[in-house]
């Protein structure tokens, strides 16, 4: 579904992807874990072009990301992206957070368009929010809304860039449990996190991204319980 | 004073209406409201067009900008006085005049507010939008200028402050507001300038120390809402 092949990038002078090759598959898992800096974000961010790439090429459904003719906001549509900070709109109620997109894109008329963001919104457990403003939300609620936001538009897949990391430690499990359930339903999902435990619960392969390049990649009984780059065990250590 | 008050309050409130054209301290609030109004659209889109990424879009818009404030109001104001006759082939009144050069003038100065505010915001909210797919219209005007505007209410009331102040050099070009109508109750009068134009005095910091109050509260406001339970990570 994604591949990348040979993926460079650039900031200046600073390289940050230095020839990345993987495959996602349809339905696939993939848990994405690197030191700070190793370019996690970058790379899912490649994706959908939030980050322009200097070498390679990134495939989504074998086409190329940058490829001329691409409609890049249709291609977006296909791709939920969640972020560390939630982004939500804070003007907007949770429930305008999700239908602003269903109505402008996918010119849904106001009543569906509200019909459809309730039931995303029940989804993450938070239909009696709809009408919150997210400063009303807690953390934990507010990257809910903004998981249904994304699930709102019918994606192939999810990227998610650390989800939980900007949570206090009791709201983190409120979020991977809506995004374990998602894994279950078949989502194919690219999560960006440091949670090892969920990496190595609902993970179908985890990839460990070292200085711009995946040095380790396989199962997470695999790659996490018998690492062979003393990278990856440091980093594990460090994790626990 | 209060004689003078109680002669020409109406004078002062509305000009010679309705038994001539509106003036006094309305055409004032008019001129404030109108100018301000007109060059809203016109800020937003000067604001735009500097954050452009295209350069004949930002070009033309950051010179318009630069010009009109490195220029005094006044002197847009005789521009326009005796330009506008020349361009449109007929007479124009002293309130449109000066509702010209104000739309063009408090255009620039908001523009800047505005495109301020535009690149102050997290640069999260922007890319949220980006990532649903939404393209640079909706994203613009239904996720970033409305955070814009709301964050900018303060200094949209005290640019109307300004406004109302910039309104009183109408007088130059005999246009009908509240400064206009107290020169002309103290032709009448003769003898008694300091108390006529310290009522004017006292008109114009009644209206504008209220609204400036008004705009501090606005301010604390928003920062209670931000830094309480609005705030969101950038
Ligand atoms: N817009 C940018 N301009 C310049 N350098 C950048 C930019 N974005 C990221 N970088 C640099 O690229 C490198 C990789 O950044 P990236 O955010 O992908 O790392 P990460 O693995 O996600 O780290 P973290 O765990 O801290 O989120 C870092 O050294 C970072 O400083
Ligand atoms: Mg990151």
């Amino acid at each position: 579904m994604i591949r990348f092949e040979a993926v460079e990038k650039w900031f200046g002078q600073h390289q940050v992807l230095a020839g990345v090759t993987g495959e996602v598959k349809r339905g696939e898992v993939v848990t994405l874990l690197g030191s700070s800096g190793s370019g996690k974000s970058t790379l899912i961010r490649t994706v959908t072009r939030l980050e322009g790439i200097q070498g390679g090429q990134v495939l989504f459904e074998g086409v190329d990301v940058a490829g001329r003719g691409v409609d890049i906001n249709r291609l977006r549509q296909r791709v939920g992206f969640v972020f560390q900070a939630f982004n939500l709109f804070p003007h907007l109620s949770a429930l305008g957070n999700i239908t602003l997109g269903l109505e402008r894109l996918r010119k849904m008329r106001k009543a569906a368009a509200r019909e459809r963001a309730m039931t995303e919104l029940d989804r993450v457990g938070l239909a009696d929010k709809a009408d919150a403003l997210p400063s009303r939300l807690s953390g934990g609620q507010r990257q809910r809304v903004a998981i249904a936001r994304a699930l709102a538009m019918d994606p192939d897949v999810m990227l998610f860039d650390e989800p939980t990391s900007a949570l206090d430690p009791e709201m983190v499990n409120e979020v991977l449990r809506v995004m374990r359930t998602l894994a279950q339903n078949g989502m194919t999902m690219v999560v960006v996190t440091h949670e090892i435990g969920f990496a190595r619960e609902v993970a179908d392969t985890v990839w460990f991204l070292d200085k711009g390049q995946i040095v380790e990649s396989g199962p997470p009984a695999e790659v996490l319980d018998d690492p062979r780059h003393d990278r990856l065990r440091s980093f594990l250590s460090r994790a626990r | 004073m209060l004689e003078i008050l109680e002669d020409n309050w109406l004078l002062f409130l509305i000009g010679q209406y309705p038994h001539g054209p509106v003036g006094g301290l309305a055409m004032t609030l008019f001129l404030a409201v109108a100018g301000l109004s007109l060059s809203f659209p016109v800020a937003i889109a000067l604001a735009l067009a500097r954050l452009s990424p295209r350069r004949w879009l930002r070009g033309p818009a950051t010179a318009v900008v630069y010009v009109v404030r490195g220029l005094p109001l006044i002197m847009f104001i005789f521009w326009t006085y005796f330009a506008l006759p020349l361009l449109t082939g007929h007479a124009v009144g002293g309130v449109e005049t000066l509702l010209f050069a104000l739309v063009i003038y408090e255009a620039s100065y908001l523009s800047e507010i505005i495109r301020a505010g535009i690149e102050g915001l997290p640069k999260g909210q922007a890319e949220a939008a980006k990532a649903l797919g939404l393209g640079y219209f909706p994203t613009t005007f239904k996720v970033i200028l409305p955070q814009v505007l709301h964050n900018m209410m303060p200094s949209l009331v005290s640019q109307f402050v300004s406004t109302i102040k910039e309104t009183s050099l109408g007088y130059v070009i005999s246009a009908n507001e509240v400064t206009f109508a107290a020169s002309q109750v103290n032709n009448q009068l003769m003898t008694q300038p300091f108390e006529v134009y310290g009522l004017l005095a006292l008109t114009y910091f009644t209206l504008c120390f209220t609204l400036t109050s008004a705009a501090r509260w606005l301010e604390r406001r928003l920062a209670a809402e931000r830094g309480g339970l609005g705030a969101q990570p950038a």
